[in-house]
C-alpha cells in the first residue's frame, strides 16, 4: 500500500505541476459550462420537431398552426385529437409538446373585441432542461408575439404557459448539461492523459525503470486510479458548485454519482492504458486519443441530448461508453431513477473490465 | 568462483528471424570490482546487461546475480540492486530530493527528507535540490539517475552507458562518483563505448562485437596482450614519410596523415628512433605515446570507434 501511495503522491505532484492538465480538470469544465450556461438561457436555432394538439381547431388555431408550419427550422407534427396529450407525450418520449386549448379561438376573439380579462394561451409541455424545450419556448414565443401584434398593434392578446411532468421537478438546460459536462471531464482527464502518459512512459523507458523497483504494474495502475477519482470528484464538486449558484440548477449530487465518477475513470483509464500501449511515441497517442474522443465527445450526448438526434446517429452513440456513462450520471442527478443508473453503471464497469483486460495484457513494462 | 556477485554462462538472446544480439556471452564479475562491457552500438551490452538486471528473457543460457537466477527469481535479490538504464531521464515534474523520496519508496524503504537530501548531496546536486528535473543538465540528470540506482545501497551496481552523451567535464565528474561508489564496497557492471572511461574506470574489460565477447582482460593485460607498448607518432609524415619508413624494413601504419611506428620492446626503441631520425622526411612533431584500449580495439576489432559507431 505504502508503494501505491507514494506512486499516487509523486504522479499527484506532477499532475498538479502541469498547467494543462490543471486546466482540463478545472478550469476546462466550468468555461463550458458558463459558455453553453449563456447560449441556452438565450435563443436557440436548432432545426426541430414540434408536437402540437390542437384541441379548438378554430380560426385563430388554425392561422396559428399554419403560421409554424410555414417556420422553416420546425418540423409540425400534429397530434391526433383523439389522443391524450399527457398519455402521448409520455408514450413518445418526447422532450416537449405544445397543446392549443379547446377555448383558445374563443379568448382571442374575445380579447380582440376589447376584453380585458380575455387571451389566448397554449400550453408548453415538457422538460425544461433539454435543448428542444429551451427551443421550443423560442420559436412559441416569438411566433405568438407576432400572431399577436399582426392582429392588433396595442395590447398584447396571445402568450403561453409552461407545465413540467411532476416527475422533473423544474429542471433547466443546465441540469442536463451539467452530467454531460461531468462525463467529458472525466474522459478527457483520463483517457488522453493515460494515453499519453503510457506512451511517454515507454518512450522514456519509466516503464523500464519502474519494473527494475518493488512496484508491480498493477499498483501503478491503482495509483492512477485513485489520483483521478480523488481529482475528478474535486472537479464535480467546484463544477456543481459554480452551477448551482450560477444557473439555479435543481440536480443533485447523490452517493452514485460519486460512483459513478470511480467506475468512469477506472472505464476511460483502462481505455488509455490500451491506446497508449498499442501506440509508438506520445505524438501519435495524442492522435489516437483524439480520434476516438473526439467522436464520443460530440455523439455521446453531452452538449445535445440524443433523442433529438437522427436515427443512425443515436446507434452509432449506443457503442460509445460515454452515452452510458452521461446516461447513468443524469439518471441519478437529475431523474432520480436508481435503476436505469445503475443498469449503465454496470454497463459502464463491464466495458471498463473489458479494457482493463485487454490493456493489461498489451502493456508490457519488460523487453519481450 | 565463489565469491563472484555476477556469472553469465553461454548467455543467447537470438529474435527471429535470425538475429543474434548476444550470442553465447560467458564472463563472471568478482565482488567490488569494476567489470566493463565495452563495444559499439547494437554489440548486445545492453541486451545482455538487461537479462542480468531481469527485463528481457533469455534465449539460452544462464545468467546468475549473487547466485540467484536473474530469470526464475529476481524478486530475491532486487533489493540488493541498483539500475542506472541507457538513456536514463528523470521525472520532469519531480524535483531531486522528491524523486529519491519517492524511488526510495518503491523499495518499500523509509527515508526521511535529510536521508534523501544527503544522497542528493552525495552525487552532487547538491546546489540543485529545488529545481524540477527537467532543469537539470545532461550531468545532472545522470547524477540523479546514480542517486536513484544507490538509494537502496545496493551491492551490485549496473550502470548502462552513464556517461553518453555528455561533455569531457561531466563524464570526468561522474567517473569520480562511479569510483566513490565503488570505493564503498559495491560491485558495478558498467556499458560504455568509450574506450577511455573503460580503461580508467575498469578492473576487468570485456570487449563485445555482434554479441560476442572478442577480447576480456583488464585493460593492462589487453594492451599488453593485442598492443604494442610505445607508439612513435611521426605527426604531419603522411603517406611519403610511411613509404620511407617502411621502405627501412620498420613496421608502420598511416592515420589520418600520421605515421605510428609501434615499439612492442623497450629495448628496441634507441634503434628504432635511430633509424628514424636517419630517414629524410618531412614531419611536423614527433612523439612517443604509450598504447591504449583503443590501439587494443582497433588491433582486436579492426576498425575504430567513435561515439560508438565504427568507423568504415
Amino acid at each position: 500500500m505504502s508503494r501505491i501511495l507514494a506512486d499516487t503522491v509523486a504522479f499527484g505532484k506532477q499532475y498538479m505541476r502541469s498547467g494543462v492538465a490543471m486546466f482540463f480538470a478545472f478550469a476546462f469544465p466550468i468555461i463550458l459550462i458558463l459558455i453553453f450556461g449563456a447560449i441556452f438561457s438565450g435563443a436557440g436555432d436548432v432545426r426541430i420537431s414540434m408536437h402540437v394538439q390542437d384541441l379548438d381547431d378554430g380560426a385563430y388555431s388554425d392561422v396559428y398552426l399554419s403560421i409554424l408550419e410555414n417556420i422553416t427550422v420546425v418540423d409540425l407534427e400534429v397530434i391526433p385529437v383523439d389522443q391524450n396529450f399527457y398519455d402521448y407525450f409520455e408514450q413518445e418520449d418526447l422532450s416537449v409538446a405544445v397543446l392549443i386549448p379547446s377555448n383558445f379561438s374563443e379568448q382571442v376573439a374575445l380579447a380582440l373585441a376589447g376584453d380585458p380579462s380575455a387571451a389566448g394561451y397554449v400550453l408548453l409541455y415538457g422538460d425544461p432542461s433539454t435543448t428542444s424545450f429551451t427551443t421550443v419556448t423560442e420559436i412559441v414565443d416569438f411566433t405568438l408575439t407576432n400572431m399577436s401584434q399582426a392582429l392588433t398593434a396595442s395590447t398584447p392578446i396571445m402568450g403561453f404557459r409552461t407545465e413540467v411532468p411532476e416527475s422533473l421537478g423544474g429542471l433547466n438546460f443546465m441540469d442536463f448539461f451539467l452530467p454531460g459536462v461531468v462525463g467529458l471531464v472525466v474522459m478527457t482527464n483520463t483517457l488522453y492523459t493515460i494515453t499519453s502518459t503510457c506512451a511517454e512512459y515507454k518512450t522514456r523507458s519509466y516503464f523500464k525503470l519502474l519494473a527494475t523497483t518493488k512496484l508491480k504494474k498493477h499498483e501503478w495502475l491503482l495509483s492512477k486510479f485513485l489520483f483521478y477519482t480523488v481529482l475528478l470528484v474535486a472537479s464535480l464538486l467546484l463544477t456543481f458548485a459554480v452551477g448551482q449558484a450560477l444557473f439555479d440548477m435543481k440536480s443533485t449530487l447523490t452517493p452514485l454519482a460519486f460512483v459513478f465518477i470511480a467506475a468512469g475513470a477506472f472505464l476511460f483509464l483502462s481505455m488509455g492504458m490500451l491506446l497508449g500501449s498499442i501506440v509508438k511515441d506520445p505524438e501519435s497517442a495524442s492522435a489516437v486519443a483524439n480520434a476516438v474522443g473526439f467522436p464520443m465527445m460530440f455523439l455521446s450526448g453531452i452538449f445535445f441530448e440524443l433523442a433529438s438526434m437522427p436515427g443512425y446517429i443515436q446507434t452509432i452513440a449506443k457503442v460509445f461508453p460515454l452515452t452510458y456513462f452521461n446516461d447513468g450520471l443524469r439518471a441519478t442527478m437529475i431523474e432520480n431513477d436508481v435503476n436505469t443508473a445503475i443498469v449503465n453503471l454496470v454497463i459502464v464497469v463491464a466495458i471498463g473490465i473489458v479494457f482493463f483486460i485487454l490493456g493489461s495484457k498489451v502493456m508490457s513494462w519488460k523487453e519481450r | 568462483m565463489a565469491d563472484d556477485i555476477v556469472r553469465v554462462e553461454e548467455l543467447k538472446k537470438h529474435y527471429p528471424p535470425d538475429i543474434k544480439a548476444v550470442d553465447g556471452v560467458s564472463f563472471s564479475i568478482p565482488s567490488r570490482q569494476i567489470f566493463s562491457l565495452l563495444g559499439p552500438n547494437g554489440a548486445g551490452k545492453t541486451t545482455t546487461v538487461e537479462i542480468l538486471e531481469g527485463l528481457r528473457v533469455p534465449t539460452s543460457g544462464t545468467a546468475t546475480v549473487f547466485g540467484v537466477d536473474v530469470h526464475k527469481d529476481y524478486d530475491k535479490i532486487r533489493k540488493r540492486v541498483g539500475i542506472l538504464p541507457q538513456n536514463f531521464e528523470p521525472f520532469d515534474l519531480l524535483k531531486p530530493t522528491e524523486a529519491v523520496e519517492y524511488w526510495a519508496r518503491l523499495y518499500d524503504i523509509k527515508i526521511t527528507r535529510s536521508d534523501a537530501n544527503a544522497l542528493i548531496d552525495r552525487v552532487g546536486l547538491s546546489d540543485r535540490k529545488s529545481s524540477m528535473s527537467k532543469k537539470l543538465s545532461g550531468g545532472e540528470k545522470r547524477r540523479l539517475g546514480i542517486a536513484l540506482s544507490i538509494v537502496n545501497e545496493p551491492e551490485m551496481l549496473f550502470l548502462d552507458e552513464p556517461t553518453t552523451g555528455l561533455d569531457p567535464k561531466a563524464r570526468r565528474d561522474l567517473w569520480k562518483l562511479i569510483e566513490e561508489i565503488r570505493s564503498k564496497g559495491t560491485t558495478v557492471l558498467l556499458t560504455t563505448h568509450y574506450l577511455d572511461e573503460a580503461e580508467k574506470l575498469s578492473d576487468d574489460v570485456a570487449i563485445m562485437l555482434r554479441g560476442k565477447i572478442v577480447a576480456r582482460g583488464s585493460p593492462e593485460e589487453l594492451i599488453a596482450k593485442h598492443g604494442k607498448t610505445t607508439v612513435v607518432v611521426l605527426v604531419g609524415a603522411g603517406k611519403d614519410g610511411l613509404k620511407e619508413v617502411t621502405r627501412r624494413g620498420i613496421s608502420a601504419t598511416e592515420e589520418e596523415g600520421d605515421v605510428l611506428v609501434p615499439v612492442s620492446d623497450p629495448a628496441e626503441m634507441r634503434i628504432v628512433l635511430a633509424k628514424l631520425a636517419s630517414i629524410e622526411m618531412k614531419v611536423r612533431d614527433m612523439y612517443t605515446r604509450k598504447q591504449s584500449l583503443e590501439d587494443v580495439f582497433l588491433s582486436v576489432v579492426g576498425s575504430k570507434m567513435d561515439e560508438g559507431v565504427l568507423a568504415r
